[in-house]
């Protein structure tokens, strides 16, 4: 009986403990509604604790072309969602044209970017902790490093 | 027993501090008043773009000046390196510009070039430390007062610090970043340009604001 009852305990721990990393990296959220017939509805939230996971498990020769593709910009992305962190709730760019409506801004920690038209809607939130840990990946396997 | 709850006591004390964390660490991810925002001090500078024409395009821009500062010398393309434009010499028509600012530098207040024309009246002065340029196009018709009627109209006002700073660099180039340094240290609320025409109306200012109004 005790040793199930400190199984349960370390069962219960463990999932705290994963709850608590998960909250603390936050999640991706991606939402897609295509306003045409048969067209895509696409939402989905996924712990941004995963993705840096995701990547040590991406073929080396994929991240290294992957890397030589986007390296020329990866110092610029790493300063830019860094600084990007010293101001949340804040909106960056915001264009209207007609029924278009193009927003990136900064909801908490998170970089947001919509994309409203009569076409679809495309709303994308993504930590900048997790684009910041991306970019230093693909910067870390930048050919000649 | 006693020491049983002992043995149990190390992980529940564990558990009940990672669940009183574990809201403060999530809210830590979503509240605005984070002790890293943006602090009142800072300078934004704004950009806001109002087409008339067809569907009635509006663009607004808001970039903290600080962070400027930061990103532009990591951006490394075409003519700007390290926060530097370079420009070719032949593109000023001759003119030696670090020549002619620092004549106007020197000089007292006053107005300095002053054309009307036709089609177009121009004017440039230094004032209170400010360096206006007024450019407007005029209708080749006349307006209801009778006077030609306006095409459209420019209006920059830039502190002379910011001018001298983005002329600090080399011969040829502009120190993009020296100049955004002025304009940080600059105090107060300054409409830097704008532009009224028939098309567009184009306002770009510098404030402590992180929203366009």
């Amino acid at each position: 009986m005790m040793i199930l009852a400190k199984l349960g305990l370390g069962v219960a721990s463990t999932i705290v403990f994963a709850s608590v990393y998960t909250f603390r990296e936050g999640v991706i959220r991606v939402d897609v509604d295509e306003h045409r017939d048969g067209g895509s509805h696409v939402h989905f939230w996924v712990p941004a604790a995963a993705v840096p996971l995701a990547m040590r498990f991406v073929p080396t020769e994929h991240l290294r072309e992957a890397a030589s593709h986007a390296s020329e910009f990866m110092p610029l992305v790493q300063i830019v969602t860094k600084e990007l962190r010293r101001y949340p709730d804040t909106t960056f760019v915001d264009v209207e044209d007609g029924d278009d409506h193009v927003r990136v801004s900064t909801v908490g920690t998170k970089l947001q970017i919509d994309v409203v038209n009569p076409q679809e809607n495309v709303h994308v939130a993504v930590p900048l902790t997790t684009v910041n840990d991306v970019a230093a990946q693909l910067a870390a396997n930048a050919p000649g490093i | 027993m006693h020491a049983r709850s002992l043995r149990f006591t190390g992980p529940a004390l564990l558990s009940l501090a990672t669940l009183l964390a574990s809201p403060a660490v999530f809210f830590a991810q979503t509240s605005p008043t984070t002790s890293s925002a943006s602090s009142s001090s800072d300078r934004w500078l704004h950009v806001r773009v109002i087409s008339t024409e067809s569907k009635g395009e509006t663009v607004r821009v808001n970039v903290p000046l600080e962070m400027a500062e930061k990103v532009l010398p990591a951006i490394n393309k075409d003519r700007l390196h390290n926060g530097k434009v370079r420009f070719d010499d032949h593109e000023m028509n001759g003119v030696d510009v670090k020549a002619l600012l620092d004549a106007v530098r020197t000089s007292k207040d006053g107005e300095y070039v002053t054309v009307q024309g036709n089609d177009s009246d121009v004017r440039v002065a230094k004032q209170g430390g400010y360096m206006f340029v007024h450019v407007t196009e005029k209708h080749s018709y006349n307006d209801k007062n009778g006077k030609p009627s306006e095409k459209s109209r420019v209006e920059v006002k830039i502190p002379m610090k910011v001018v001298d700073a983005l002329f600090s660099a080399g011969k040829d180039e502009l120190d993009i970043v020296a100049a955004l340094r002025a304009l940080s240290a600059h105090g107060g609320d300054t409409e830097l340009v704008s532009v009224k025409s028939d098309e567009n109306t184009v306002r770009v200012w510098l404030d402590s604001k992180n929203v366009s109004d």
